[in-house]
């Protein structure tokens, strides 16, 4: 705060400016190594990405120049052949649905932390359900192979209890891609949701209590609008990481898993086997680009509920 | 904010609604650690196939490991990319992370945006982006390039950490340095860099872990000599090999080591009030 006041005056006396602490060749020294890193190394590559969508590959040679080609052969496939289009509802339908589970779950979680755990216990609860994250991803995803394999662990155990009516065969459809988004997203998920129920005022909570209301009551009109802003942001977020999400739609989807859409695999699936297979780095830059474009819709999207989610509530 | 904590306990006796919370717990645990224990569990059993019944215990699959090598070796290249660009990124993210604590600056909040980027757009969209640019300037398929980009990812995390540990140190003690004629560099090396230690530490762990862990840049940049997370999935994508549940527990105690090492470094200090408020 006083520093700030400090830089208005420096802007109002630039002859009279003494030597603060503030002006310090330090201040480039510090900043510039990660400057020129993150300039040559990220913004760069960022930009070339969007440019690599309009090069052109010939005699598997890429040849730098401004071609609508890629686009045009993903516009004509789109809904035939490799069926661009379709991949990309994949996508939508099962990012939307996973996340809507993933929230759930995750809120459920959050909700028991918070309300039902002694409050000395809850940071521990906290750290035990993110635990997870801090493990390999795909090693996780490949755990959920054996887990929910055709005879995996679940089928077997319900075999040697006698309840094979029950067996899962979900492997290799997108019911398990969302299993496994779901346990990735979880924790992520679980830390948001936690931040916006501890965030409410347990006084209102206890008021609402005393003047009589239900448990149930308090939760459909005092907990649950005041989490509208926080499950906006964690719904938005699951949608967005599930669908630039490639290994649980290859691994657990098998590639063209099933679902309501039919045997379509996920638009980001579709990426990494089209690059494994045909090392086109102009034609997966334009994917990729359009997967992008596809992410901002969302966030726009949510972006555009969050407000009004936020208005509601200000209300 | 601290309302929540002053008040009492709340005061009724056990319900409904607490039992089914803490039963709900008791599933999501379930569901959250169930591939974790599963994959330890028939890492040190004779199965075949990751199935019931269990037939017993058995190193068998930690000396397949070892005997086929592939895994070992791709170990060993993460052993030296990870641990590589942690350095590196602890580096970039001591200096940012002193400069935006000591100074006041147009675009800071900008700045700290822009750095945070990497980890907010999908490792995926990332990989595209790095290659096209590694492959332009003849880095890539190389463990270079996944170091080059690794940094990118983890430096983030890393100055957010040492960030955490900086917010704490007095002002005063700089300008005590300082009074007392020490030059700007020598309170740098003297007195920031052995208080913000804890934090240099911290982050550098989560930097390796995150690093360690990651799959789909290092994918699509390394080649023929691929970091532990690629080989692992040629190998899944290939059959099923039971010695990846070795290598997975392996990677496990890594990772929860560097884990606990965070939680040491970093607990007492977060706990610790903040000094600086005025």
């Amino acid at each position: 705060m006083t520093m700030a006041a400090a830089n208005t005056i420096i802007d109002i006396e630039p002859a009279a400016r003494m030597r603060t602490p503030n002006d310090s060749p330090l201040k480039i020294i510090c900043l510039a190594p990660t400057l020129v890193w993150f300039g040559a190394l990220f913004a760069v590559p960022l930009i070339a990405l969007l440019w690599a969508g309009f090069w052109r590959v010939e005699n598997y040679q890429t040849i730098i120049t401004f071609s609508l080609e890629n686009y045009e052969q993903v516009a004509a496939n789109f809904f035939a052949k490799s069926r661009y289009g379709l991949a990309l509802v994949q996508t939508f339908w099962v990012a939307i649905t996973g996340g809507i589970f993933a929230v759930a779950f995750a809120y459920a979680v959050a909700l028991a932390i918070v309300y039902a755990v002694p409050q000395r216990w809850q940071r521990l609860a906290l750290l035990f359900a993110i635990a997870p994250f801090w493990s390999s991803y795909i090693l996780r995803v490949y755990a959920w192979q054996t887990v929910l394999s055709k005879n995996g662990v679940v089928n077997s155990f319900l075999k040697m209890t006698g309840l094979d009516w029950a067996r899962l065969d979900v492997i290799f459809t997108q019911t398990a891609t969302r299993i496994g988004l779901v346990h990735y997203l979880a924790p992520i998920l679980i830390v948001i949701l936690y931040v916006t129920l501890t965030n409410i005022d347990r006084a209102v909570i206890e008021a609402a209590r005393d003047l009589g209301s239900t448990r149930w009551q308090v939760f459909k009109k005092i907990i649950l609008p005041l989490s509208g802003f926080g499950l906006t942001v964690a719904g938005s977020f699951a949608v967005i990481i599930g669908m630039g999400d490639a290994l649980c739609g290859a691994l657990l989807g098998g590639g063209a898993g099933q679902s309501i859409i039919g045997k379509v695999p996920l638009f980001a699936s579709m990426l990494i086997s089209d690059y494994a297979s045909a090392t086109n780095l102009p034609r997966t830059a334009a994917l990729a680009t359009i997967l992008v474009l596809a992410m901002l819709l969302v966030m726009w999207a949510s972006f555009a509920i969050g407000e009004r989610v936020r208005k509601a509530t200000a209300e | 904010m601290t309302a929540a904590t002053a008040l009492p306990a709340p005061r009724e006796p056990i319900n409904r609604w607490k039992i089914a919370g803490i039963v709900w717990l008791a599933i999501g645990y379930v569901f959250l650690f169930i591939p974790l224990v599963v994959l330890v569990l028939f890492s040190f059993q004779a199965n075949k196939f990751p199935a019931l019944p269990l037939q017993g215990f058995s190193l068998r699959w930690y000396e397949k490991l070892w005997r086929d090598g592939t895994l070992i070796d791709a170990l060993g290249h993460s052993m030296i990319v990870s641990p590589a660009a942690a350095t590196i990124a602890t580096i970039l993210g001591f200096l940012a992370a002193y400069a935006t604590t000591r100074f006041e600056f147009k675009g800071k909040s900008l700045l700290a945006a822009f750095l945070a980027l990497p980890i907010l757009i999908p490792p995926l969209i990332l990989g595209v982006a790095f290659l096209g640019l590694l492959a332009r300037v003849h880095l890539s398929g190389t463990l270079f390039s996944v170091f080059l980009t690794h940094v990118v990812l983890i430096t983030a995390p890393a100055m957010v950490v040492i960030q955490l540990r900086l917010a704490q140190m007095p002002r005063s003690l700089e300008e005590a340095a300082w009074d007392l004629g020490a030059t700007e560099w020598q309170t740098l090396r003297k007195v920031v860099l052995p208080f913000a230690l804890p934090g240099i530490l911290g982050g550098w762990l989560l930097a390796f872990t995150f690093s360690f862990d990651e799959f789909m840049i290092a994918w699509f940049v390394s080649g023929f000599d691929p970091t532990l997370p690629v080989a692992i999935y040629s190998v899944l994508v290939a059959m099923i090999d039971p010695s990846l549940n070795a290598i997975g527990t392996i990677v496990f105690a890594i990772s929860a080591v560097a884990l606990i090492g965070i939680e040491l470094l970093l607990l007492p200090y977060v706990t610790e009030k903040n000094v600086e408020e005025e």
